[in-house]
């Protein structure tokens, strides 16, 4: 990897994509652009692409194909760029392997902490990683099973030290529903999701200062959760 | 009139006696009586050529001519009457009822069982020949409404095919009354109490010559056939009336399901512009906003190279771009809610999750208010669209924040009511002005007529609509304690059961 990242932006507005570029160019990025899905996968597969900013509406097919096509070679992060009302849209990106997404209109600040967050998890891949997360005044050692807060131990059931362990293991990621459902409970449960939230709140109520308003498990309206690390 | 209806002419056989029915019954018996006589007469000056056994073949001719043509009736006569005339003339002594060979008695009574039995056959088989013509030809005829009824394109059709049989079979008025009501152009000869009885009833009803029959298709009674025929039905025509009264309710039916399958077509094809005019709507909208918002914030960011009141600008920019676009979002929430566009995904879910969300989503913009979150922990699953509940607590959120007085404390709090789970947001500021109105939810109404404090008036529209799909309720009240509380109640339902995990 060079030093400045490159970030591929598809996105068929072109204002919007004048805006990313001056966005990521004071972040530092190289940026290439591309209005349409073809030329997007044509740019993406000449290589040397860090991340990929895709919007999901282009004119010559949905982005849910560039992400199926682009997971054909590559793992790197994709971030999408959707509207609030299309959780629908989001979910099945998020599926088809997508790492992110922003809802539009986002400020520069969001826009930044994303792309950061997931140039720090690519720099990070291949890293073996502890087996010990510490997260507000939470430590959980993975291998031996073991969570305390403030110095205390915390019991966890089963189900909730594997819903535990999951979230850990894609920090700052959303995860969708459909994934977390089926990943733990089984693929028979994907359609359950008050399983989940049940759960989700459990883990909230042993682990979060004030549950109702989480710091670290938090919710993805109507697409999923994302477990944030630092506060 | 188009209707045409075929009614074949008659076959040959049946001629004699069409020409018969016209005559009366006291014309039948002479004209039956006149046969025997002139047979008689024709036969007597052959007496002594021909054998009587000869004779008497011809007078039980005539009588079975006469049971064809004439009936039953005029074949009795002509059968007495033949063994009179036989007896009279042809046999010795002639002119005289006296019989010199007894032999005879038994020719004679022969002769009349004879003669009464093939008159009684004949005319008994001419009856149901009749019969069977004119049963035929009202199935055909029926048979020929039902074509011309299946082809009706509208009520207007049917009308015109049930008036043009009415007339032809039974040379009589009709009309044909589509729902229960009797409308103001309905013929004088129409008793309306009549015709709504019968409605209800579903059954046929006579009053006086007017003959009410319902028009009873598989779902439900159509409305009301009135025939007044031209003369007194008999039980058969009443049944053919019956019959046409069952095809006209089903057409008229079928019409029914005919229009209802165009207007839910024609709707369907109106939502489906609706929501694409409002997704490219959106879209538009959005894209500037986006660009706006971003390069607003991008500004402030780059804040070493601005002066201070620049600064000041490029904020109040990005704020106002920020409220434009959450502006536009409501705008857009409501008119996808009023084009019905919108597919609640409702999921069980605890309350405590939604309420977490809203608040980070709002993140600043709550600004320096105290919040207080309230939320019993036994509280049960509820089941609604999260994306859409965390739009009412976001809207009824900024509401309170805009207000109450800048440190004032907003309250969210829940409760069992009943059926119900309330779901309360409470400020500090100057409360509801009452009395308290329906008004407050509708649509670009504000509490405050004229107030300085920015907003459309759309928030609680928006909320109420999102609550009522979800088949709860809004209220506002101004607690005892002070400021204004808006109370949503979600319907509990009867969430799933997720089994306690073993240790």
């Amino acid at each position: 990897m060079s030093d400045k990242p490159r970030v591929l932006i598809v996105e068929d507005e072109a204002q919007i994509r004048q805006f990313l570029r001056l966005a990521l160019a004071a972040e530092g990025c190289t940026v290439l652009e591309a209005s349409r899905l073809a030329d997007g996968l044509t740019l993406a597969g000449d290589g040397g692409v860090d991340l990929v900013l895709l919007d999901l509406g282009l004119p010559d097919g949905d982005g849910i194909d560039f992400i199926r096509a682009y997971r054909g070679w590559s793992d790197g992060p994709v971030l999408i760029l959707s509207a609030r009302t299309e959780e629908r849209h989001k979910i099945d990106a998020l599926d088809a392997g997508a790492d992110d997404y922003l809802t539009k209109p986002f400020g520069i600040g969001e826009l930044h902490a994303r792309v950061r967050a997931l140039m720090r998890r690519r720099a990070r891949s291949g890293v073996a990683a502890s087996p010990v997360v510490e997260f507000g005044e939470v430590v959980v050692d993975l291998a031996r099973r073991l969570v305390t807060r403030r110095g205390e131990p915390v019991r966890l059931t089963p189900i909730e030290f594997r819903l535990l362990a999951m979230m850990l293991a894609h920090p700052g990621q959303v995860l969708t529903q459909r994934k977390l459902l089926a990943d733990i409970w089984g693929p028979s449960y994907v359609e359950s999701s008050h399983y989940l939230r049940v759960y989700v709140g459990h883990l909230r109520q042993k682990l979060e200062d004030d549950p109702t308003q989480p710091r670290h498990f938090l919710t993805e309206t109507g697409v999923g959760y994302r477990f944030q690390p630092g506060s | 009139m188009r209707v045409l209806l075929l009614i074949p002419s008659r076959e040959s056989s049946m001629l004699l006696p069409t020409f018969a029915d016209q005559m009366s019954p006291r014309r039948k018996m002479a004209t039956s009586a006149l046969a025997c006589v002139l047979v008689g007469l024709a036969a007597a000056p052959l007496r002594g050529w021909l054998d009587p056994a000869n004779v008497v073949m011809l007078f039980l001719l005539t009588v079975l001519v006469v049971a064809v043509v004439l009936g039953r009736n005029p074949a009795v006569l002509a059968a007495v009457l033949s063994v009179l005339l036989f007896d009279v003339f042809f046999v010795p002594p002639h002119f005289s009822l006296a019989v010199s060979n007894l032999q005879y008695l038994i020719t004679f009574a022969v002769m009349l069982a004879t003669a009464l039995i093939t008159g009684h056959l004949a005319a008994t088989l001419q009856e149901q020949a009749a019969d069977a013509g004119r049963r035929e030809r009202r199935t055909r005829a029926l048979y020929e409404i039902a074509r011309q009824l299946a082809g009706a394109l509208n009520d207007l059709q049917v009308r015109e095919i049930v008036e043009g049989f009415i007339t032809a079979e039974f040379a009589g008025r009709c009309q044909l009354l589509l729902g229960d009501a009797v409308g103001d152009d309905a013929a004088a000869w129409l008793v309306p109490a009549r015709v709504a009885a019968v409605h209800a009833a579903g059954t046929r009803q006579i009053d006086g010559a007017v003959i009410y029959l319902p028009l009873k298709a598989p779902m439900r009674v159509r409305g009301v056939l009135a025939v007044h025929p031209g003369n007194t039905l008999d039980e058969a025509e009443l049944a053919a009336l019956d019959g046409l009264a069952s095809l006209v309710a089903i057409a008229v039916e079928r019409l029914h399901y005919v229009e209802v399958a165009q207007r839910s077509e024609l709707e369907t094809a109106t939502e489906r512009l609706r929501s694409s005019i409002l997704s490219a709507l959106s879209h538009d909208l959005r894209t500037p906003l986006t660009v706006l918002v971003g390069l607003a914030d991008a500004i402030v960011l780059a804040a070493p190279g601005l002066s201070g009141p620049a600064l000041d600008s490029a904020r109040t920019l990005r704020d106002q771009a920020g409220r434009l676009a959450g502006l536009v979002a409501n705008l857009l929430e409501m008119a996808r809610l009023n084009a019905g566009s919108v597919t609640l995904r409702q999921e069980w879910q605890p309350l405590e999750e939604v309420v977490g969300s809203s608040l980070k989503l709002l993140g600043d913009a709550l600004g320096r208010h105290r919040l207080r979150v309230d939320l019993p922990r036994d509280l049960p699953l509820l089941r609604f669209d999260a994306v859409l509940i965390e739009r009412v607590l976001c809207n009824l959120l900024e509401n309170a924040a805009k207000y109450s007085p800048a440190d004032g404390e907003i309250l969210i709090a829940a409760a069992l009511a009943g059926d119900f789970v309330e779901l309360s947001v409470g400020d500090r500021g100057p409360g509801f002005p009452e009395p308290f109105s329906a008004q407050v939810f509708e649509m670009f109404v504000r509490g405050d007529g004229e107030s300085t404090t920015p907003g459309t008036g759309l928030g609680l529209a928006i909320c109420r609509a999102i609550v009522d799909a979800h088949g709860g309720r809004m209220r506002i009240e101004n607690p005892a304690g002070g400021g204004g509380r808006v109370v949503v109640s979600l319907p509990r339902g009867e969430p799933p059961v997720v089994e306690a995990e073993v240790m």
